[in-house]
C-alpha cells in the first residue's frame, strides 16, 4: 500500500502531505519555524536501508557501522534526523541508529504487515495516536513497563494524557509518549479588526468563557463582514473538540461512549450549521484550501502542529494568527510515540534510544525546535525557547500557551477497535450533515451497528 | 524439439514421463522461473488468503494468534449489510462504467474509418490517462468536483444548474467515481478494439460497399461480429476491473485517512474498499480474506454468465 490519500483529515502530518499536494510545494514532508528547510533531494545518504523503500535523508547516514550495535528507526517526518545525529554521536554504549524514513501510512501499514509475518520490523517504530489503538493487542509491542524496560520511571515527566494514549486497556504501556498535539481555538487577528471586534489575545480568551461565546463571535463577525465565517465547517471546528474536550477514543474499558460523548457535540454542531455561523466548507480538501486563501473563514479549532503546516502551504499567514485556550476545557488533536516491537534483536539499543527521544530535554527540543514537533515530556518545557513570543502568532508566547493547556486535559487508554467504532460513528456523522438525520436517532444507529461488528464490547 | 519428438517416436510410452522429462530437462528450466515466481507470488497468496478466510486474526501477534474459526466468517459475511451494500455498489459501478466500452468501440471505428487525420496524435491522447498517477487524478478530479470552487459547477453554473456536491452527497458520488473511471479506462479500450478493426481484412468492406451496403450495416453486419472476441475480451476484463475498483473510489471518497469510508452514508463503499478498512485499518485479516473469496466467486460468476449467454460465436 503506498500512500494513497488525498487531504482530508485530522492529523499534521497529513496536513502537511496536503498542503504539499494542493500548494504544488513538493512532497519535503517536514519544514519547521527553523531557517533549516527540508529538502529531500541530493543528499549524501545511500538507500539499502530495511525496509527497502526509505527515503535517504540528507545528512544521515542508514547504514551499519560495523562494530557498532545497529538499530533501525521507522517514522514519517524528516525532522527526527536531529535526534538521530545528536544521538549517533553522544551515546555511550556504541549504538549506531538508522534512520528510515517512510510515509505516514506506510510506517503503520509496514509494521502491521511485518508483526503479521513474524519478522521484518524495525527495532523501533513510531506510530500516531489515531493509529496507534490497532496495535494495542498483546503479542506484537513490547510492554515498555516491563523488565528491561521499566518505563514506568517517566509516568510523572509526562503529559498525563498523553501517558494513557500509549496504554492499552490493560494497562500494558505499548508505546512512549513522545509529541503531542495541544488544541485551542484559532482567529485570524487582520480579519477581526477588520470587522472592529477586539484581537488582543487576552481580551478574546476574556470574552470566550462559553461555546456560545465564540458562536456569537461568529454571528457579530458575519453582521459586519458577511463574506467571512468564524470557521469552515461545524463538523471539524466544533464536534471533533467538543467531543476530544472528553479525552481521546470512544472505549472506557470495553463499554462504548458514542451517545454520551457525542450528543451534545453532534447537536451543537447541527445549531451552528442551522444559525449560519459556518461557512459548511469540509475540511482539507482543495475547497479548503481555497477557502483559506479567499478569507471566507477567520477561525478554527485546531492544534499547535498547524503552525508548520500552515507556515508550509500558506507563508503569507505568518504573523496573522492568535490562539486562546478553547472554552468549556482543553483538548488535544494529534501526536505521536515511539513503540519497541517483540520480534527486535537489540532491545536494549532500542530502549537507549527511545528514552533519549522521548525522555531526554536534548532529545526532546532538537527535534521541537527545528520542526515544531511539540514535546509530551514536561521537563523539556524549562527550556527558555517556551517563553519567547512566536512570530507566526504575532509574537504571542503560544508556546506557553500549549504547555499549559497540555496539562490539563483528560485520557483515555486506547481500545484495538478506536478506529472501527470511529468509523462506524463517522458514517452516521456524514447522514446528520448531509441528510439530516437526527444526532440522537443516529448515535442510536451507530451504537446498534458497532454492537453487531465489534466483538467483546458492550453499550 | 520438433527433431526431439520424431526420434523418441514409437518408445514414448514405455520409457514414460519421467524419462521425457529428463529428455526435455532445458525446456522446463527455461520456463520454471514463470513458474516458481508464480508459486511464490502468486499461488502461495491465493491459497493463504483461502486459508486466512477461515481464521480469525488481527495480525499483530503474529501467525502464531491465528485461531480456526471454521465458516463463522463465511456466516457473518452473509449477514453484513455493510457488505451487500459495497457489492451493490461496485456492480453499479460495473453497469454504469460499461459505458466505456461503447465509447471506445465507437471511437475505435471513427478512428480506423479514415474520416479522421493525426490519429497517432488520438491514439496517444486517448491513453494517456492510463499513465496517468491515480493520485495525481484523484486531487485534480476531487479539485474539479468541488462544490463551490470546483470547475464542474462553474460550468454547470453557467447553464443554469443549480452546484452539486459530487463528492459530499450520497446521490453523487457513484456519478462521480463512474465518471473518473471511464475517462480513465476509455481510451485502454479504444486501442484494443483499434487493433481489432486492424485486423478485420479490408476486402470484406470493399465487398459490402461494392453490394450496396450503408455505414450502419457495415457496422452491424461484418465489425460486430468479427470483432466478437476482442469484445468478449474487454468485456471480461471489464468485469475484472470494475468489480475490483480500489484507487478511485478510495481516493475520492476521502483516502485512507478518511473516517467515513466510501463517503456519506457509504455510497461511495467498494468491495475492495471495505475489505482494505477490514484487514488494514480494523485488523480483521480473516474476515478481509472471506471477503476476497466471495469477491472471486462473485467475477467467476460474472465472467461465465457473460461467456455463456453472449459472448460465444453462434454456431
Amino acid at each position: 500500500m503506498d500512500d494513497i490519500l488525498i487531504p482530508n483529515e485530522l492529523s499534521r502530518r497529513r496536513f502537511l502531505k496536503a498542503g504539499a499536494a494542493v500548494g504544488g510545494l513538493g512532497l519535503a514532508a517536514c519544514a519547521g519555524f527553523s531557517s533549516e528547510g527540508e529538502s529531500t533531494t541530493g543528499g549524501g545518504a545511500a538507500g539499502g536501508a530495511a525496509g527497502g523503500s526509505g527515503t535517504p535523508i540528507p545528512g544521515i547516514s542508514n547504514k551499519d557501522i560495523e562494530g557498532k550495535t545497529n538499530i533501525t528507526v521507522w517514522f514519517w517526518d524528516a525532522g527526527l534526523k536531529y535526534a538521530v545525529t545528536e544521538f549517533n554521536k553522544t551515546n555511550k554504549k556504541n549504538i549506531n541508529v538508522k534512520f528510515v524514513k517512510l510515509g505516514f501510512d506506510d510506517t503503520h501499514q509496514k509494521l502491521l504487515t511485518s508483526l503479521a509475518a513474524g519478522s521484518g520490523a524495525p527495532d523501533v517504530c513510531a506510530l500516531e495516536i489515531g493509529l496507534i489503538g490497532g496495535f494495542a493487542s498483546k503479542g506484537g509491542l513490547a510492554d515498555l513497563k516491563e523488565a528491561p524496560y521499566d518505563g514506568g520511571e517517566f509516568e510523572k515527566d509526562m503529559v498525563p494524557y498523553k501517558w494513557k494514549h500509549g496504554s492499552a486497556q490493560d494497562g500494558r504501556l505499548i508505546a512512549m509518549p513522545w509529541d503531542i498535539g495541544p488544541a485551542g481555538l484559532w482567529y485570524r487577528e487582520d480579519l477581526l479588526k477588520k470587522a472592529g471586534l477586539p484581537t488582543d489575545p487576552d481580551e478574546v480568551q476574556k470574552r470566550i468563557k462559553t461555546w456560545e461565546d465564540w458562536f456569537q463571535l461568529g454571528e457579530d463577525l458575519k453582521k459586519k463582514t458577511p463574506k467571512t465565517s468564524l470557521f469552515a465547517d461545524a463538523f471539524n471546528d466544533v464536534y471533533i473538540p467538543m467531543v476530544e474536550q472528553q479525552g481521546h477514543g470512544w472505549f472506557d474499558g470495553n463499554k462504548l461512549q458514542f451517545e454520551e460523548k457525542a450528543l451534545k457535540p453532534l447537536q451543537r454542531a447541527v445549531e451552528v450549521r442551522k444559525r449560519k455561523i459556518d461557512a459548511d466548507i469540509d475540511w482539507w480538501g482543495p475547497e479548503w484550501n481555497t477557502a483559506l486563501k479567499k478569507d471566507v473563514f477567520a477561525g478554527m479549532g485546531i492544534a499547535c502542529w498547524m503552525q508548520t503546516g500552515l507556515t508550509q502551504s500558506h507563508p503569507e499567514h505568518v504573523g496573522k494568527w492568535r490562539v486562546i485556550k478553547a472554552p468549556e476545557g482543553n483538548y488535544n488533536w494529534g501526536g505521536s510515540f515511539l513503540s519497541i516491537p517483540e520480534q527486535g534483536k537489540n532491545k536494549d539499543a532500542a530502549w537507549e534510544f527511545v528514552k533519549y527521544v522521548c525522555c531526554t530535554k536534548e532529545g526532546q527540543n532538537a527535534i521541537f525546535k527545528a520542526t515544531g514537533i511539540f514535546p509530551a515530556y514536561k521537563p523539556a518545557w524549562e527550556d527558555p525557547i517556551y517563553d519567547q513570543g512566536v512570530e507566526f502568532y504575532g509574537g504571542q508566547k503560544t508556546f506557553r500557551l500549549w504547555t499549559e493547556i497540555a496539562a490539563d486535559i483528560p485520557g483515555n487508554a486506547v481500545h484495538p477497535s478506536d478506529r472501527q467504532a470511529n468509523d462506524i460513528l463517522g458514517n452516521e456523522v456524514t447522514k446528520i450533515e448531509q441528510q439530516g438525520k437526527d444526532p440522537a436517532k443516529a448515535l442510536k444507529d451507530a451504537e446498534t451497528e458497532a454492537l453487531k461488528r465489534i466483538k467483546n464490547i458492550e453499550s | 524439439m520438433a527433431s526431439t519428438t520424431l526420434e523418441s517416436g514409437g518408445s514414448r510410452r514405455r520409457k514414460g514421463t519421467m524419462y521425457e522429462m529428463r529428455r526435455n530437462v532445458w525446456a522446463y528450466a527455461f520456463i520454471a522461473p514463470f513458474f516458481l515466481l508464480f508459486a511464490i507470488f502468486g499461488l502461495f497468496p491465493y491459497l493463504y488468503a483461502f486459508y486466512l478466510s477461515f481464521v480469525t486474526w488481527d495480525g499483530i501477534g503474529g501467525p502464531a494468534s491465528q485461531q480456526w474459526v471454521g465458516l463463522e466468517n463465511y456466516q457473518q459475511l452473509a449477514r453484513d449489510d455493510v457488505f451487500r451494500k459495497s457489492l451493490y455498489n461496485s456492480i453499479w459501478l460495473f453497469v454504469v462504467t460499461s459505458l466505456n466500452l461503447v465509447i471506445a468501440l465507437l471511437l475505435a471505428f471513427i478512428l480506423n474509418s479514415g474520416l479522421v487525420r493525426f490519429k497517432e496524435f488520438y491514439r496517444a491522447a486517448f491513453f494517456a490517462p492510463i499513465v496517468a498517477s491515480s493520485v495525481a487524478i484523484a486531487i485534480i478530479f476531487s479539485t474539479l468536483f468541488g462544490e463551490r470552487y470546483g470547475a464542474l459547477n462553474y460550468v454547470t453554473g453557467l447553464v443554469g444548474i443549480a452546484p452539486v456536491d459530487w463528492l459530499g452527497s450520497a446521490a453523487w458520488i457513484k456519478p462521480a467515481i463512474a465518471l473518473v473511471v471511464i475517462w480513465r479506462y476509455f481510451g485502454w479500450n479504444t486501442i484494443i478494439y483499434l487493433a481489432g478493426l486492424q485486423s478485420i481484412n479490408t476486402d470484406l468492406y470493399e465487398a459490402a460497399r461494392v453490394d450496396g451496403a450503408g455505414w450502419r450495416q457495415i457496422f452491424f453486419r461484418i465489425t460486430m461480429p468479427l470483432m466478437r472476441p476482442v469484445i468478449t475480451f474487454t468485456v471480461i476484463l471489464s468485469i475484472i476491473g470494475a468489480l475490483q475498483l480500489f484507487e478511485e473510489p478510495l481516493l475520492l471518497a476521502g483516502g485512507t485517512a478518511s473516517t467515513s469510508p466510501g463517503g456519506t452514508d457509504r455510497a461511495g463503499l467498494t468491495v475492495l474498499v471495505y475489505m482494505y478498512s477490514q484487514a488494514f485499518q480494523y485488523l480483521e485479516f480473516g474476515y478481509a480474506a472471506a471477503m476476497s473469496v466471495a469477491l472471486f466467486v462473485i467475477i467467476v460468476v460474472f465472467s461465465f454468465l457473460y461467456y455463456r449467454f453472449l459472448g460465444q460465436e453462434e454456431a
